[in-house]
């Protein structure tokens, strides 16, 4: 029997794979209880103060939100500005907009959202992505969803969408009825409010900058 | 309102299909290298194909270079391929010599 | 089921799981199908079989089926590899019923009560809405104890009878794989942790804990199939262990760069994608060194003939080697880094990746490993390729890569349209949803799903009937 080298021993690749396996999920672990401590959600009192939080508190749905370049980060970010009305309020309490954010995450996934649409990126690729859906001019005072459904503020019109979404026509592919009540679409718009207002580390890029077309094409 | 966007717009649209075209050939050219090594080390190819495998390496190399360049990758990224790059230069010459050694135990 | 040349009760129950997930993936197929063909007719069983509704159908079939012919592929090789029954059968196959009848009860609801109001009912007993793993709470318990009593059965298998490489990187994989289940079975308001633990449970299956499996498989499969030496095959197991984990781990990282995450995750993320296509690679040197040596061996002794035992399973298994370094290799590399992917994350792209990823790193070897269940439950020494086995292989996998490619091309328009020029607002998506080349993208994406659909039927036929074909030598 020819000498046994250190490289063709079984026993030498099975510690290496445990080793590599167990240092991997260690440095995973870590950096998990980090990346948790930093998308934990704020609170009203982070908002009040003006400490910025990645995942904001709730009641960021009393706040106007934009989304700007950090010429330091290079990329743009949600910027939380002054106080705007959201259903004609702006003095929702923490636990009045915790409740409404509730309903709304349970009604994107009751509702199953992402196996049509995209949330932060994920999901299917049939209808568009709702990362940035509060912000896009689609919907603004000057957009041509807000007019399609006659009303005056983003919030009502996407509610209005929400809850009668057939009777618009807005795309060959349409949105069909999910049964959304009245409070369901509130809430599903305080939760689009409020996943805008998420720093996604300038995802999706040059958002609602770009009118139209640029570098010759 | 333009001016900014433009700034911000670190890949060129037509750097897209460039990108996308060289980091598919980077796995392919590189498929081919593991591919004509293996075969030669194999005896499914003749010896003097060998030198074949390590020019698409090196096209691999090239792709690479082409890829990270337009992508603008940091410096950490490029350092990263950098590491893929030798890695998988390395790794047949490492599977070959492995399997060789571990035959030659268990047959003789 | 008659006649069979089946003795071990393991083996039985493989057969069952198989016939399951051979039928899920006929139902993933057709709620695909259905699901491409509301692309091109959006009119299409609207209000009746939404999109969502046959898309979520269509990719928890796929899971679930994957689940089901993997379950049947340990059933299968454990008496192999220990020498001994396996332990707890009896168990196992309760186990199964209970999982078959769940699975069914799911499906049902997802078809008929589609979707519930905005409260804790809807999750516990309709779905939770979540991508991939949308199976309602109860069923969610249910899997769990299903599962945790499959890796109890391999555990106690393993622990009486012969413990082989093989087996050990098994029992230390699908404990890894039941656990990681668990990190996706809690609700939270908060969606960027939300997804942060959902991606524990896809990316932490199906690019580690799913890839090693493969692993595992392939090396059953090259040992039973062409005889290879184990020693050297496990020696490779082993290595392919480390390369996969030690990339796949933290390769978590570039599901994190867009979902509310901190910045550092774009080095990790990049770090580890760049190196995640190297195990790929290594796996197929791995296959195609160790067919080459072997027939090698054979040519030398002087004898003039192939040593695959199984024509269809090493096909299948050769094209897993391919397709995984393909898809999740190629398609995978091309927009992982964070500078590109910024502009491709949930584009056509990812779908035409998750296409022939899904399909060449696992669909491919779990087809392989039914075509062995046949050789076996047959008798068969070496099993031969039928006109049906031609007509599935070319089908299936000529329809998946047609449909990748198909993909890939709508993918380019949605990116340069609605990312890289419009700034993905909902006006660029619908621009971009409107070029002829996503358009027409969709219609060669319709017709390449037919194609794989008939390469189906082509495939159920041939895995009913090949065994009872007098082509094999017997």
């Amino acid at each position: 029997m020819a000498k046994k080298s250190v490289w063709s021993d079984n026993r030498f690749w099975q510690r290496t794979a445990a080793w590599i396996t167990g240092f991997a999920s260690i440095l995973l672990i870590w950096l998990t209880f980090d990346t948790n401590a930093q998308i934990a959600m704020g609170n009203d009192s982070d908002l009040k103060n003006g400490v910025t939080k990645r995942v904001p508190g709730p009641t960021v749905i009393n706040y106007k939100i934009t989304y700007e370049m950090d010429k330091k980060r290079q990329h743009e970010v949600p910027v939380i500005g002054e106080k705007e009305k959201f259903f004609g309020r702006d003095d929702y309490s923490e636990e009045e907009a915790t409740e409404l954010l509730h309903l709304g995450k349970l009604g994107s996934q009751s509702k199953n959202c992402m196996n049509c649409h995209t949330l932060l990126g994920n999901g299917a690729y049939y209808a568009p992505d709702l990362t940035k859906a509060w912000l896009d001019p689609a919907w603004g005072p000057t957009g041509s969803m807000q007019a399609m459904t006659g009303k005056s503020t983003k919030e009502e019109a996407m509610a209005e969408f929400l809850q009668n979404p057939s009777q618009y026509p807005t795309h060959a592919r349409m949105m069909p009825n999910l049964g959304i009540t009245a409070e369901e679409a509130k809430g599903l718009v305080a939760f689009l409010k409020h996943m805008s207002s998420i720093d996604t580390n300038g995802f999706p890029r040059n958002f609602g900058k770009i009118q139209g077309a640029v570098n010759g094409k | 309102m333009v001016n900014e966007a433009f700034v911000a717009q670190d890949i060129l649209v037509d750097d897209f299909l460039t990108i996308f075209v060289s980091s598919t050939l980077v796995l392919v050219f590189g498929g081919f290298y593991v591919g004509i090594y293996t075969a030669v080390k194999v005896k499914l190819l003749k010896t003097w194909t060998m030198p074949f495998a390590y020019l698409f390496w090196v096209l691999t190399g090239y792709c690479l270079y082409l890829m990270g360049s337009l992508m603008h990758v940091n410096e950490l990224t490029a350092k990263a391929l950098v590491v893929a790059a030798i890695g998988l230069l390395l790794l047949p010459h490492a599977v070959y010599y492995m399997q060789d050694r571990v035959h030659e135990e268990n047959e003789h | 089921m008659a006649n069979s040349y089946l003795t071990s009760e393991s083996k039985k129950l493989a057969t069952w799981y198989f016939t399951v997930a051979a039928t899920l993936f006929g139902a993933q197929l057709l709620f695909g199908l259905v699901a491409a063909i509301q692309y091109v007719i959006p009119g299409f069983l609207f209000e009746i079989l939404d999109f969502s509704v046959a898309r979520m159908l269509h990719i928890n079939a796929l899971v679930v089926w994957m689940v089901f012919a993997m379950f049947g592929a340990v059933y299968w090789l454990l008496p192999d590899e220990t020498g001994i029954e396996t332990v707890g059968i009896e168990v196992g196959k309760l186990l199964f019923w209970i999982f078959t009848a769940a699975v069914t009860v799911v499906v049902l609801v997802y078809l008929f009560i589609q979707v519930g109001p905005a409260d804790a009912t809807s999750i516990w007993f309709i779905h939770e809405g979540r991508e991939y793993i949308e199976a309602p709470r109860w069923a969610d318990i249910g899997i769990t104890v299903v599962a945790l009593g499959f890796v109890a059965n391999l555990f106690l298998t393993g622990m009486k009878g012969k413990r082989s490489g093989i087996v050990t990187v098994l029992m230390a994989d699908m404990i890894a794989f039941a656990g990681l289940y668990l990190t996706g079975m809690f609700y939270t308001d908060n969606i960027s942790v939300d997804q942060f633990w959902w991606w524990w449970v896809i990316h932490l299956w199906v690019e580690a804990t799913w890839e090693v499996y493969v692993g595992s498989i392939a090396a059953y499969g090259l040992i039973t199939m062409i005889g290879a030496h184990r020693q050297v095959v496990e020696m490779w197991l082993w290595i392919e262990v480390t390369m996969l984990f030690g990339s796949g781990i933290l390769g978590l990282g570039h599901h994190y760069f867009w979902i509310g995450t901190p910045e550092y995750w774009w080095e990790i993320g990049a770090l580890f994608s760049a190196l995640e296509p190297l195990p790929l690679v290594a796996m197929f040197i791995h296959v195609l060194y160790d067919w080459g040596k072997m027939q090698g061996e054979e040519s030398a002794k002087g004898l003039d003939r192939s040593v695959i035992t199984n024509k269809p399973a090493f096909t299948w298994f050769v094209l897993n080697a391919f397709g995984n370094f393909l898809g999740a290799g190629i398609w995978g590399f091309f927009h992982t880094l964070p500078q590109v992917n910024l502009y491709t994350h949930g584009t056509q792209f990812t779908s035409a990746h998750g296409h022939l990823a899904f399909f060449g790193a696992y669909a491919t070897i779990l087809i392989g490993m039914m075509y062995i269940a046949v050789q076996g439950k047959n008798g068969i020494k070496v099993l031969n390729n039928s006109t049906s086995t031609i007509f599935a292989t070319s089908m299936i996998v000529g329809g998946v890569v047609g449909m990748t490619v198909a993909l890939t091309v709508a993918g380019y328009s949605d990116v340069i349209i609605s990312r890289a020029q419009m700034g993905a607002t909902w006006a660029g998506y619908f621009d971009a949803q409107a070029t002829t080349w996503l358009t027409q993208g969709m219609v060669w994406r319709l017709i390449m799903g037919v194609v794989t659909f008939v390469g189906f039927f082509f495939l159920a036929k041939d895995l009913l009937t090949i065994g009872k074909s007098n082509i094999h030598v017997r």
